[in-house]
Parts: structure tokens; sequence; C-alpha cells
């Protein structure tokens, strides 16, 4: 049992905060000086672009790094003293690491031994993410998506408070990707905190309530995702029936104070999502037929390239478009 | 601690290992048994080496020269074994996990240092066990009178020599466990550990007429075979244990303080 931890004063309803984190190798500072609030009882989604620094700030909150400079609180414990609350903290970091000729079942048990875990969370644990009849298999004669169902269960061993997670749906097919996503959900309605990191925002999308972005070392957002969203610009896409009614469609979105272009058979102007039916008006007084008339939200895709002015091709993202009929 | 040595115990179960480390341990001290035994002559031998005669083998101390002479090998055994099971940590990738588990470093380290010291006494007392049953076993068909073996004399002897001999192997294998840590990868800790222990240290020995009283090698083969005219058992174990207490509190710091980046 940890002892509360006299230089804590992080406030209750957080799990993790940091002040002015940095990590530096030489002169490059991998992470600088990032500031983070991870409140209590929700899935946060950690992400950014390839070296932006995630894993070395994750290593840092489980102790398996040393800070440059900074400070940080854990579970209301400094990160200074990792021993404190790491028995309360779960952690899968980068791919699964097992020893590779032991089976599953054993290498769980050799983690619940040095963590002094109770050993029948093993195949209960096992039984969970779906190996309890692959227990007993080695480790190496596993599928990438059996190696990251066994570091979830090696993470949920200590029954934990907070779960960090680094790309947990790696090499897991839908399936498996949906009953990670339930997993993780049924966690976090237990009150458990996740800090997931992904590179499939989407898939962050989807399941989280919270997002940090970082970007070469430093913090871009943080945040709900929700309010992420809602500060970004929908597009309203419009498509005439006749092709030469495309301009006209232009200049009466351009007339409303939009800017509009014209692309292949639609008309695309950055607008909110309720103009939508306005314009659908217009367009009829004008004389014009819509023969659609969509609206793209902005998708959390959009929001991290702006924040972090990624190449596309680093991220998959799956996009949300909802139509309105014309 | 407890947590480490329970969990490096379950890790030591594995078959691999107690095929190929304690077979090892097995292996070498049969072969060296058997072979001192097959090879006694009616002549007298000059009490060194292999060569030694029925003789010399009935004297109380020739349960054990089979065992004795084996000390070196099963030290590379054991160095072998400690860099294994220290190294591998690093090479999957599982350290990452375990600290995560038992994050105060030292107290990891010694728990997992003294399961390798249970493992590595309990391989050689089963090395030790069949050595003296073998050498019972094929004494009298060399008319070799084995009934000083059974003396008191003979008896001390057998619990010195196997004393010396575990001493000897863990040192050894504290080179390794600390090769380990500094390289983070099994294959170069043994590497480094036998260049330096076979090659290194006898070429220095050749032009350093003291060097079997300092280099860390000569003096773990010196307390395998209970000491010599040169360098006596005391001021060799004394030494050693300097050595190794150097060695275990500088590995400890360096793996307190070294990030766990991969």
């Amino acid at each position: 049992m940890s002892t509360p931890d006299h230089t804590a004063s992080q406030a209750p309803d957080l799990a993790v905060t940091t002040t002015g984190l940095t990590k530096r190798y030489g002169h490059r500072a991998v992470v600088d000086s990032i500031d983070l609030e991870i409140p209590r009882g929700i899935i946060s989604g950690f992400v950014g672009p390839n070296g932006a620094g995630k894993t070395t700030t994750l290593r840092m909150l489980l102790g398996l790094v040393r800070p440059s400079a900074g400070t940080g609180e854990v579970l209301g414990h400094s990160i200074a003293h990792p021993a404190r609350y790491l028995s309360r903290v779960g952690s899968l970091i980068e791919a699964p690491a097992f020893y590779p000729g032991l089976s599953g079942r054993r290498n769980l048990e050799i983690l619940a031994a040095l963590g002094r875990h109770d050993m029948h969370r093993v195949d209960i644990l096992l039984g969970q993410v779906g190996l309890g009849d692959r227990g007993g298999d080695r480790f190496k004669n596993y599928s990438l998506g059996m190696k990251q169902r066994l570091g979830i269960a090696a993470a949920l061993l200590p029954s934990p408070d907070l779960l960090v997670l680094d790309e947990p749906t790696n090499g897991l097919d839908p399936a498996g990707i949906r009953e990670v996503r339930g997993l993780l959900r049924e966690l976090a309605d237990d009150g458990l905190t996740v800090l997931v990191s992904s590179h499939l925002l989407g898939e962050i999308q989807t399941i989280c309530d919270h997002l940090v972005v970082i970007d070469n070392g430093k913090l871009r957002f943080q945040g709900s995702i929700d309010g992420l969203l809602s500060a970004q610009t929908a597009e309203v896409v419009a498509v005439p029936e006749h092709a030469g009614d495309l301009q006209r469609l232009a200049e009466i979105c351009t007339q409303a104070g939009h800017t509009a272009r014209i692309d292949a058979d639609a008309v695309h102007a950055p607008a909110p999502e309720t103009w939508a039916p306005e314009l659908n008006r217009l367009a009829m007084q004008q004389g014009i037929t819509l023969a659609a008339l969509a609206v793209n939200r902005g998708t959390l895709e959009d929001a991290f390239f702006a924040m972090t002015d990624t190449d596309a091709h680093a991220i998959l993202a799956h996009p949300t478009t909802s139509e309105v009929a014309a | 601690m407890i947590g480490a040595f329970l969990s490096e115990l379950l890790k030591l179960r594995r078959r691999g290992l107690l095929l190929g480390g304690g077979g090892a341990f097995l292996f070498f001290t049969a072969l060296f048994t058997i072979l001192g035994i097959e090879n006694a002559s009616k002549n007298p031998g000059n009490g060194h080496g292999f060569h030694v005669s029925v003789a010399e083998l009935s004297q109380p101390n020739g349960l054990v020269r089979g065992l004795s002479h084996a000390g070196p090998l099963l030290g590379i055994v054991m160095l072998g074994v400690f860099a294994a099971a220290f190294g591998a940590e690093y090479t999957t990738g599982a350290l990452r996990n375990l600290l995560v588990r038992e994050p105060r470093r030292v107290q990891f380290l010694a728990g997992k240092y003294i399961a390798l010291v249970v493992f590595g006494v309990v391989a050689l007392l089963a090395a030790g066990i069949v050595s003296v049953g073998l050498a019972f076993l094929l004494a009298p068909s060399k008319g070799v009178d084995t009934s000083a073996w059974t003396s008191s004399t003979g008896l001390s002897d057998l619990w010195s020599t196997m004393w010396h001999l575990v001493l000897s192997a863990l040192g050894f294998g504290t080179l390794g466990a600390a090769l380990a840590v500094i390289f983070r990868t099994p294959v170069a800790a043994i590497v480094v550990g036998i260049a330096w222990l076979l090659a290194a240290e006898n070429i220095l020995t050749l032009f350093w007429s003291n060097g079997s009283s300092w280099l860390p090698g000569q003096l773990l083969e010196n307390l395998a075979s209970g000491g010599s005219s040169s360098v006596s058992l005391v001021r060799t174990a004394l030494t050693l244990a300097v050595y190794w207490a150097i060695v275990v509190v500088g590995t400890s710091v360096l793996f307190s303080r070294r990030d766990v980046a991969s």
C-alpha cells in the first residue's frame, strides 16, 4: 500500500499532471516543457506524429526515463517516486515485450510475482482478453494480435486506477479492435483512467473523451475532443443539377459572405453546418436545383494536421461526413 | 526484493535453461570426473593436470580431483547463465514491463541476483553429487582405493572443494551479470567476458609477473583450486571480496540511474 506523498499537490480530479516536463538527449529536447492535465475517470487520447515525444513522455510518467527538467504527478504522487504509484498503474509501452520462450501464462505469472499481485488474476485476465485457451502456448508462437492481447492482460494485472497504453490496437483485426474499444470504455465507466496513445485518429475520436496532442516535443492541444471538433469550421458542399449553374452557385456563397471554390461538379464553401439549409433556400430562389447538399464536418484528422502540419500519409483516419438531402 | 526473487525463480524454471545451463554443469563435471579416473595410470603423476596416478586418486582428495579441475569451465558456464538472465531483459524489451511492476531498481536487481545465486548453488551441488557418484562408480574398475575418500580428511576436502567451487563460479556469474548490465545484451557480455578471461588475462600474465595476484579471472581460478603457493587462499578471497563489492555497487548505480529507453 502506498503512503501519501507529502510533496503532492495534484488536484483530486486529475490523474496525471506535469509542469515543464522536459527530456533532453544532448542538446535536443525530445519532450519540451510539457504541462499536462489529464482528468480522472476518462479515456484520454495521446496523439502526435512519429518522434513527437509521446513514448518518452509516457516513459517519464512510468519512471523508466528520468526527466531532464520539470515535475509531474501521477495519482497524487510525484514522478520522482514511481514506487509510490506504479502498483496502481498498468502499462503497455510500444510493442508487447515478453520472454519469447515462455508461455503467455508464465509471462503473466512472472509479472504477477514481481508486483506481488494475485496469481488467480492471470487466468481471469487471459480469458478476458480472449487468450483463455492459448495461455499455455509460447509467446513467440503468438500472432501480433495475440501478443497485443497479452500486453493488455499484463497491463490489467495490478487492477489499475490508471492504464497507460501505447498503440493498444496495433495488429488487432477489426473484431479485436472493437473488443479493445469496448473493454476500454467498460474500464473507464468503472472509474479507471485510460491514457491511450495511437496513430489511428479515427480510433481516438471513437473511444476518447479527452485529447492531448504533441508535436516536436511540444504540447499543441489538450482538452475535450468535442471542444476541439466544435472549434473546427465545417465545409458545405453543394452539387447543382446542371453543371452550368456551378459559377452562379459559387457567387451565391460569396454574396452570403462565405468563400467558395469549385471542385469538379461541386461548390465547396467553408461555413457553419447550420448554413446548409440557407444555401439550399438561396439556390432555390435563384432557380438552381441542387442534386446534393452535404456538410463535411471538421474531423480530428483536420484538426490534427492544422496543429501539427504532418504528412497525411503518416496518419490513418476515418472522415465523418453527413449528407443533407437536397 | 522478494517479488523480484520469486519472479526470477519462475523464469529460471524453464526447460531450455534447465537443460542448457544445468546440463552444462553436469556435463563438464561428469566429463572431468570420468576422464580423470579413466586416464589414471599405475605410474606416479606430477600431481597437476589430468594425468594422475591411481595412488594419487586413492588419497583423501582423490574424490574431488575431477571436480576441482572443472572449476574454470563451470565458471564460464555460470558467467553465461548470469549474462543471459540479465541481458535478456534488455534484448526482449521485458525490462520496461518488469520495472513498472517493481520500480525499486536496486531491490529488483538484488532479488534477481539472489535467485540466480540460488540456481547456481543448486546446479553446482547437483553437479557435485553427480561427480561424487561417478567417482565411486568408476573407481573400482581402475583399482582406486576409495576408503580414504570417506575419511574425515576426505569429507573435509570434499566440503572445502565444493565451497571454493561454488564461490568461484558465482564470482564468474557476477562478472557476467555486470557485463550484461553494462552492454545491455547477453551476447556482447558473454563474448567480452570470455575474451577477457581466456585471452586477455593470459596474455597479460605473460608480461605481468604479479598478474595472477590481481587479475579477477586468475583469482577466481585460484579460488576454485583452493589457493596456490604463489597466492594464498586468504589473499585471493579478500581481493575478490573487494572486487565483488566494487562490481555490485557500480552495477547497482548504473542500473538505477540509466534510462530504460528501448
